[in-house]
């Protein structure tokens, strides 16, 4: 390989794509939707998981109930407990269902009789947020009072509330992240591997597919170089636009992280610069992962447009995997490790996490993913020594 | 000098060349005319080095460009039919790339794209962006990337295709120029006009073989007939039989 000619090949490839509206909007600014959902997502839907319905944490919970004035006593447990109570007609099962109200608490028309259960039924809608945790809410409430009252009457009998204990639940938690922030943490690194499959697409598929429509490649290798050369400079342009593409996001995410409200965000500490600098480390080979995958599929497909559908699903495979890890996170194994996108989506979960992160674990990822890399890059090269690969179709 | 030596090229087992030799000399301008599908394009491809030929030799030079792909390249240079620009690039900028791939820089490199802008007359022009140039202003650009390092062989194929009147004799009076200069040029044209009045020597190539080779005269001699036209018609004809004098030789 010459220097000097991968290196021409690299400049006019950068010259012309820094030109290029289509490759600046992948780059640039694609990047920056997953930190803009992302941060809507945890002003609004991370806000209200965190307090439910009636605002911000320790503020009044509103709980919409029928005949509130069939039980008085626990009407005003709650309204000690900051509860504001909203009397609702009797069809509020119809409100819920059509969605004006997010659930709906139902106690029967008359008081119960004495030392009766008092029948009282929840209505909610379980596929709104604040639904779920405005329910979790009212029901420990519920709860409570149950538990007070019992105590109550046992103590007015004469038996010892103790005995009431069979256990003493307590809970610590240890992670620095906590509610259902961590869920809406464990998306930027799907975000994070998208933008690696995409940043530098459309400059690789320009710089192959679209030299080989355009007629000019075949003038281009009638110079004294060689297809490694020119290659070799069209991926260095390649990984330059992949990598402006994630510096961008990760500082999109930065500033995200700390231009949310920190109530909504449930984080002790944001993950920090540090943490973030880790992030991208950890992305590195992936870079030259997405470069030579990229490759590949130029080389093996006709048309400028067949390698962009084929490109266009590419990313959705790391990325599923990613959404799925938000979700249902694994242990970080040594056999997960070594499949590349995996092994990096569950590091950079533990990394913007906080959690603890196993200087073994990174190896294991950095290498498999390099040797991947360099075999889909033996590969490519192969399918562009081809003679017809020069030529539009 | 360009010598060809019985080089074959098949697709796919589709024979598109067969045996083809002919030389073009320096100081010369060679013609090469033939119907389409005769297989000039894949010829030119051979001789440019971006095919590999299944038999036989191409020589820059006297350069084997199989075995010194890079050494015959940097005696070739090449203007493809297809122009192939790049449309956000400006016209100095596409010379500055061909320039660099032939390890050309700095001061030697402003002053070479200094004189081909004077001498292919794209000053109004050299600073702006490909996309919206005319047939002329792009054919000048390929020339000009063609030319970039002082090739000592040239091949342009069809060099005047959609070109005006003036630009396409300008474009002749600079091949002109290059052959008083002592260069190889080996042109491929639809226009029998213009290959009858550039062309020291015609090879006419017809279903892959090279049916006849020689100057204009030779070439006369050897049909009988007087314009190239006709003779063109003649030779690449179901039935012509290449004559035994092998023009040229």
């Amino acid at each position: 390989m010459t220097i000097s000619a991968a290196f021409a090949v690299f400049r006019k490839e950068m010259t012309d794509h820094l030109r290029d509206r289509r490759s600046i909007l992948i780059a640039m600014i694609y990047p920056m939707m997953g930190p803009l959902l992302l941060g809507l997502m945890f002003c609004f839907v991370g806000g209200s998981m965190q307090h439910g319905v009636g605002g911000a944490q320790g503020g009044p919970l509103v709980v919409p109930v029928v005949h509130p004035e069939s039980a008085p006593a626990l009407m005003r447990y709650l309204e000690r407990r900051d509860v504001d109570l909203e009397p609702v007609a009797a069809d509020a099962r119809r409100f819920v269902k059509g969605g004006r109200l997010a659930f709906a608490l139902i106690l029967p028309a008359h008081a119960a009789a004495a030392n009766a259960p008092l029948p009282v039924r929840l209505i909610a809608n379980p596929s709104r947020f604040d639904a779920i945790v405005a329910t979790g809410r009212i029901i420990e409430m519920l709860n409570d009072y149950q538990r007070a009252t019992l105590r109550a009457r046992l103590r007015a009998a004469g038996v010892p509330a103790a005995l009431m204990n069979v256990l003493a639940i307590s809970r610590e938690n240890v992670g620095r992240a906590a509610g259902p922030s961590v869920i809406l943490l464990s998306m930027i690194p799907p975000f994070l591997i998208f933008t690696l499959f995409t940043g530098g697409v459309h400059v690789l598929l320009d710089a192959t597919c679209g030299e080989r429509e355009r007629g000019s490649f075949e003038p281009l290798m009638m110079n004294p170089v060689t297809r490694t050369d020119v290659l070799s400079g069209k991926l260095g342009a390649t990984i330059v636009f992949t990598l402006m593409a994630l510096a961008a996001q990760v500082v999109a995410f930065w500033i995200m992280l700390h231009a949310v409200p920190r109530a909504s965000l449930g984080l002790a500490v944001p993950p920090g610069a540090w943490r973030l600098i880790l992030v991208v480390s950890v992305c590195l080979p992936l870079v030259f992962l997405a470069t030579a995958t990229q490759l590949l599929i130029s080389g093996v497909t006709r048309s400028m447009k067949e390698a962009q559908t084929y490109l266009g699903l590419l990313p959705l495979i790391p990325g599923l995997a990613g959404m799925v890890l938000a979700l249902a996170p694994v242990d970080a194994r040594p056999l997960l490790a070594a499949i590349p996108t995996f092994g990096q989506t569950v590091l950079m979960g533990q990394l913007v996490r906080s959690e603890f992160v196993g200087g073994g674990f990174i190896a294991i990822t950095a290498v498999a993913t390099l040797a991947t890399t360099a075999l889909l890059l033996y590969v490519g090269f192969r399918l562009y020594d081809r003679e017809e690969i020069l030529f539009p179709q | 000098m360009i010598e060809v030596r019985g080089l074959a090229k098949s697709f796919g087992g589709l024979r598109v060349v067969e045996a083809a030799s002919f030389a073009a000399r320096d100081g010369e301008i060679t013609g090469l005319i033939g119907p389409n599908g005769a297989g000039k394009t894949t010829l030119f491809r051979l001789i440019g080095t971006v095919l590999r030929p299944d038999r036989g030799a191409i020589l820059v030079d006297g350069i084997d460009a199989q075995r010194d792909t890079i050494g015959a390249r940097r005696r070739l240079g090449v203007l493809p039919d297809v122009r192939g620009l790049y449309p956000r690039l400006t016209a100095r900028e596409h010379l500055r790339y061909f320039g660099a791939l032939h390890g050309l820089y700095g001061r030697d490199l402003n002053a070479r794209i200094a004189e081909l802008a004077a001498t292919l007359n794209m000053g109004d022009f050299i600073e702006r962006r490909a996309r919206g140039f005319s047939r002329g202003q792009q054919m000048k650009v390929a020339l000009g990337r063609a030319l970039i390092h002082r090739p000592h062989n040239i091949m342009l194929d069809e060099p005047t295709n959609g070109l005006d009147v003036a630009t396409s004799r300008a474009v002749r009076d600079l091949l002109r120029r290059l052959r008083g200069e002592g260069r190889c040029i080996l042109l491929t044209s639809h226009i029998m006009q213009e290959v009858a009045a550039l062309a020291d020597r015609i090879v006419i190539l017809a279903g892959g073989h090279v049916v006849l080779d020689g100057t204009p005269a030779e070439l006369r001699r050897a049909t009988g007939l007087d314009d190239l036209e006709e003779i063109f018609m003649a030779t690449t004809q179901d039935g012509w039989a290449e004559p035994a004098l092998a023009a040229g030789q």
